[in-house]
């Protein structure tokens, strides 16, 4: 457990370094905060003054301080604007996190299933669609598939909701405009992911024990759950856990396309007004969601290796 | 099969005809009477980050600009012929001197919740204008903003200026006097904010709308259902898609894909964005007239409104404010001269042995493109530039005002002497192209202190003239402005610029 502790202790360390990073980065980006939120028609003396209440005219790292000081008591503060950036992540947040969950878990379902029919079909069908597939699926970039999908299910056969519309709630007014941004997030994971478990699989296999149960006359599912995929386990889910960190940074330019509310768009907003603590505020979030996913990935590598060291 | 590629051609284009006509009839002359009832769901351009409730603030996403401007009145705004007309202020009149102008509050208008508006309120709002917006949305000192009896309001200035009521128009939303919280949306407008969630808004009609200046009186529409875009692709397939009724400001390339679709309407606002070149008059390169008119001399028009805007927009004379009703066409057409052009070049002494760098931005649609298509066809006439793509908020940072060459874009193009007095005349703090002129500074005097039309119509004429024979700015031409709508959406906005937002008269077939 106290490894455990050091380990989380160390994530910590390097995300706090990390909104320190951010924090100058985009300090270094040319531009203005205040004339982005008051507009072009702004004085150079609204302009300072906008600077001064908004507390930019202090140095870089008592800016800092004092937002990281805000965190620790959960207030991320406010943004240029004046709103508060809990609420705003509040608002969206929620919505990327169902995006995301749901592309996770087509993830884990289609590439574990595939993968699977790969390890055990390796001259069939299934390798000569998954050899290719896999690779092509992996390479292609989020907002070409996401064009093509919307062009293919949406404005040539009309099946499906090109855009998402947001309803009062703050999620999308149907379930079913969730379908093709999940696909768009999904497949390129699904992709990469199912050659991870093949191969895992595939390396699991030669293992003695495993041949012996073939041999024993086991029932492929049987050897598959029980002597297969626990070993297969560990490289599996740190595979799944790496993923988490792409479909964050894939919902970006997902959620603009399709128009889904999350926090993809506010990133991208808040970079062009160099509002530098609702980045932060952003990166944070999504640094400590995959320190979770790493923390449940570590939990799982070290239960299915327990008794083999 | 007896049908040869010419009949085909033939046919085909008799079929585009055909649908063009029933396009241009469609809008026109909707067959019956306009209907009352239904919900008009529109897309608009917005960034989640940029959200404002503030009718005072600087509204930068064009979502929420509509939802204020359906909730809230402002004094005037845009129009036809003239380029003013009334809202909550029904008439205004000046003294002699021009200098002292009083706005009477269009009778019965409420607010909201019932009570009604009062000078007092409209006052208050101005003050408040004034001192988050800034001079540049309203150009009279707080101090100045009076009330004159219950329903009128005297807006005062130091110098004679005609253009008051202009300048009036659109941001100045009227609010409660004393009003902190702007989420609950009390306006005087067409509509009522029913619900508001991250950028969107569902408005109500009015009934009480006192409906100054507008024709029916009260909006048709039960609803407007208002959902805010981070993109314009995704609006523009919000639209095709059949997720929404009108897609606001989409752009040219969304305009090309919904041509073709006969469920569609491709409406073209005329006069919408100025994409423009600013050359620095004041000094540096371009500080010779010659060089100015050499570069105005050297690029082909008709081909940048082609590449740039895709074909919709027109070509410009150099002049700002074309949609103008005193705008001059009996100025000569200025057309591309290449030899002419070189020849001021010689004349001029200009440095043709180095490169000078043409700043842009991805700002409006169109403007970086625009940039590189000028240096492409600026190379003709020996001038070489090097396009400088900077991000928006660095170059209103570091290049706006100060670099020799940049690209501008202007909306709201149906004023000369907005234009002359705001970025062309010496004092203004906005001279973007550091332009001086003595001549030119005396005619937008004379037309801000014109009384009466005539005279304005001869200083705006002067004002002109100069811009075309010496001003600072290449300004090839206007975009229009592209909504699509379904077919059964009617009577839609048709002026350019922030004339797109004037939804009250829409109804549905």
């Amino acid at each position: 457990m106290t490894t455990f502790a050091r380990l989380l202790l160390r994530r910590v360390a390097l995300l706090l370094a990390l909104l320190a990073a951010v924090f100058v980065a985009v300090d270094l980006l040319p531009g203005n905060t205040a004339r982005a939120v008051l507009g072009r028609e702004a004085t150079p003396e609204q302009v300072a003054a906008k600077e001064r209440e908004l507390g930019l005219d202090r140095p870089l790292v008592v800016r800092f301080l004092d937002w990281i000081s805000g965190v620790a008591t959960g207030d991320f503060g406010r943004t240029a604007r004046g709103r508060s950036i809990n609420e705003l992540l509040a608002a969206k947040f929620p919505p990327t996190l169902l995006l995301g969950g749901v592309a996770l878990t087509v993830t884990v379902l289609a590439s574990v299933l595939l993968g699977a029919w790969w390890a055990t079909r390796s001259r069939g069908v299934a390798a000569r669609v998954l050899q290719p597939g896999s690779t092509v699926a992996a390479a292609v970039p989020e907002f070409v598939l996401a064009t093509l999908l919307i062009m293919v299910f949406s404005l040539a056969t009309g099946w499906l909701p090109a855009v998402t519309i947001t309803g009062r709630s703050g999620f999308p007014v149907s379930a079913d405009m969730l379908v093709l941004p999940v696909l768009a997030l999904a497949i390129p994971q699904i992709g990469w992911n199912t050659r991870v478990v093949r191969a895992a699989l595939a390396d699991a296999a030669r293992a003695p024990h495993v041949e012996s149960a073939v041999l024993d006359g086991l029932s492929t599912p049987h050897v598959l759950s029980r002597y297969l995929l626990p070993f297969a386990a560990p490289t599996i889910v740190a595979s799944f856990a790496t993923t988490v960190g792409m479909l964050l940074g894939g919902a970006l330019v997902v959620e603009t396309i399709f128009n889904y509310p999350g926090l993809g768009a506010v990133l991208a907003g808040s970079v062009a007004d160099r509002d530098t603590s609702v980045v932060a505020a952003v990166v944070a979030l999504s640094g400590v969601v995959i320190m979770l996913m790493l923390a449940v990935a570590d939990g799982i590598r070290a239960w299915s290796l327990r008794g083999r060291r | 099969m007896g049908f040869n590629r010419r009949q085909l051609l033939r046919s085909s284009a008799g079929v585009g005809a055909l649908l063009f006509v029933a396009a241009c009839t469609d809008n026109a002359d909707p067959s019956g009477p306009a209907r009352r009832g239904g919900t008009l769901r529109v897309g608009a351009l917005g960034t989640a980050a940029r959200i404002e409730r503030d009718p005072h603030a600087n509204l930068s996403n064009d979502s929420d600009f509509l939802i204020t401007s359906l909730v809230y009145d402002a004094l005037t705004v845009p129009g036809d012929k003239p380029n003013t007309v009334a809202r909550l202020a029904t008439s205004w009149e000046p003294d002699a001197a021009q200098r002292r102008w009083a706005f009477t509050i269009a009778e019965g208008a409420t607010f909201h919740d019932g009570a009604p508006v009062t000078a007092d309120d409209v006052v208050w709002s101005l003050r408040r204008l004034r001192s988050v917006g800034g001079a540049s949305k309203m150009p009279v000192a707080a101090e100045d903003i009076t009330a004159d009896g219950p329903n009128r309001v005297v807006l005062s200035v130091p110098e004679p200026n005609t253009q008051l009521p202009l300048l009036v128009r659109l941001m100045t939303f009227t609010v409660r006097k004393d009003t902190t919280d702007f989420t609950k949306a009390i306006g005087t407008g067409p509509f009522r904010l029913e619900s508001f969630q991250g950028g969107n808004a569902r408005l109500v009609r009015n009934e009480n709308w006192h409906g100054a200046g507008v024709e029916p009186r009260l909006p048709l529409l039960d609803a407007i259902e208002i959902t805010m875009f981070e993109s314009v692709t995704a609006l523009g397939n919000a639209v095709l898609g059949g997720q929404i009724d009108l897609a606001s400001n989409v752009g040219a390339i969304a305009g090309r894909t919904a041509e073709g679709r006969g469920d569609l309407r491709v409406v073209r606002r005329a006069n919408d964005t100025m994409l423009g070149v600013a050359m620095r008059a004041a000094d540096g390169p371009f500080a010779d007239p010659r060089v100015r008119a050499a570069v105005r001399l050297g690029v082909d028009r008709k081909a940048l409104v082609d590449q740039v805007h895709s074909g919709y927009g027109t070509i410009a004379n150099d002049i700002l404010g074309t949609a103008d009703p005193t705008y001059d066409s009996s100025i000569p057409q200025r057309t591309r001269d290449i030899e002419r052009a070189k020849t001021l070049l010689r004349e001029a002494n200009f440095d043709t042995g180095r490169s000078y760098p043409l700043v842009t931005k991805p700002e409006a649609p169109g403007e970086v493109e625009s940039a590189k298509v000028i240096a492409t066809q600026l190379a003709d006439i020996g001038l070489r530039l090097d396009v400088v793509e900077q991000e928006s908020n660095a170059f209103y940072d570091r290049t706006w005002l100060q670099a020799p060459l940049y690209t501008v874009s202007w909306g709201t193009n149906d004023s000369t002497i907005f234009y002359a007095s705001k970025l062309m005349s010496s004092a203004s703090n906005r001279n973007e192209t550091a332009f001086k002129d003595r001549d030119f500074d005396a005619a937008t005097t004379a037309a801000l202190a014109a009384a009466d039309p005539a005279e304005l119509e001869r200083s705006s004429r002067r004002v002109q003239a100069i811009q075309h024979e010496r001003g600072g700015y290449l300004v090839w031409g206007m975009a229009d402005g592209i909504d699509i709508a379904t077919s059964a959406v009617r009577d839609l906005p048709t002026l350019g610029g922030f004339g797109r937002v004037q939804l009250e008269r829409v109804w549905l077939a």
